[in-house]
């Protein structure tokens, strides 16, 4: 017994420290997804927003849009493609959503696909960016 | 931080943990096959400290993994084959480093034959995620 209890007892330390290590980086994973999946799910575009942040819809100030297209030009035109008609991103003629999705999928990306734009551009980037967006007519 | 930016962590950090792990198997195999040499010791114990340091290199690339799906643990497609195999990789990744971190440099050798063993299967499974990895990189890529 005792001859087992010496060469059992390291064998059995060594493997409830695998089987610790494993649950602990295993778990701590699953966790940290946890939160950022729930995070991302209060960020989403499902939920509403309280404070409109964004300018509301309108006739847009030609300077407005001007500025949006140079917004565009830096930001969105690489997946976008420089006239707006789509390349790795969609075609964003004619969008037939709410100015508040355009708001919020440019502040908050889209899961997978789109990058968020919040720390980029501001509130005022925004509304020039939904307001050159808005003068895209669909052909 | 927006996603391109824990893509870039992940692709910085991923190649360490890789390289150390599959370092760590080819030096405790080595120290395997050469049992009887005067430095079979030291290559167990490089083994033993390419594998810890391994494991500790892969929390990294865990986490900015996780940033950069936005804690998706499986998705699909090209990434879900990804984490298909990055998870057991990184499972059994831990639990080898944590039996030689208490194992010491020199187990006795048939435990280390099993070690051995398992350290195969998680550079087989490091690799296949490394070629998932790479199959998604290439997707986002011009042709």
């Amino acid at each position: 017994m005792k001859r087992w209890r010496e060469a059992g007892a390291p064998a059995l330390a060594g493997l409830a420290a695998a089987g610790l290590a494993a649950a602990v980086v295993l778990g701590g994973a699953a966790g940290l997804a946890a939160a950022l999946r729930a995070r991302a799910a209060r960020a989403s575009q499902q939920e509403p927003e309280a404070p409109p942040w964004w300018t509301p819809a309108g006739p847009a100030p030609p300077a407005r849009v001007a500025r949006g297209r140079t917004l565009f030009l830096h930001s969105c035109a690489h997946c976008h493609g420089l006239d707006a008609r789509g390349d790795e991103g969609p075609d964003l003629h004619g969008l037939e959503v709410s100015d508040r999705y355009i708001a919020n999928t440019i502040r908050r990306g889209i899961k997978g696909e789109m990058p968020s734009f919040a720390r980029k551009h501001g509130p005022a980037d925004v509304s020039a960016l939904l307001a050159y967006v808005r003068s895209l007519r669909a052909d | 931080m927006d996603t391109p930016f824990w893509a870039k962590v992940h692709g910085a950090v991923v190649h360490f943990p890789v390289a150390l792990s599959l370092c760590s198997a080819a030096l405790d195999a080595a120290g395997f096959a050469l049992a009887s040499r005067p430095a079979a010791p030291e290559l167990h114990r490089g083994g033993r400290l390419a594998m810890i340091a391994g494991t500790l290199g892969a929390m990294p690339v865990v986490v900015s993994g996780l940033m950069m799906t936005r804690g998706e643990l499986l998705g699909h497609g090209l990434l879900r084959w990804h984490h298909l195999f990055a998870w057991p990789a990184c499972g059994l990744l831990a639990a080898l480093a944590g039996w030689r971190t208490v194992a010491g440099p020199c187990p006795p050798r048939r435990a280390l034959g099993a070690y051995l063993a398992c350290a195969l299967v998680a550079a087989g499974l490091v690799a296949a995620a490394g070629y998932w990895g790479g199959e998604l990189m290439l997707a986002g890529a011009p042709p």
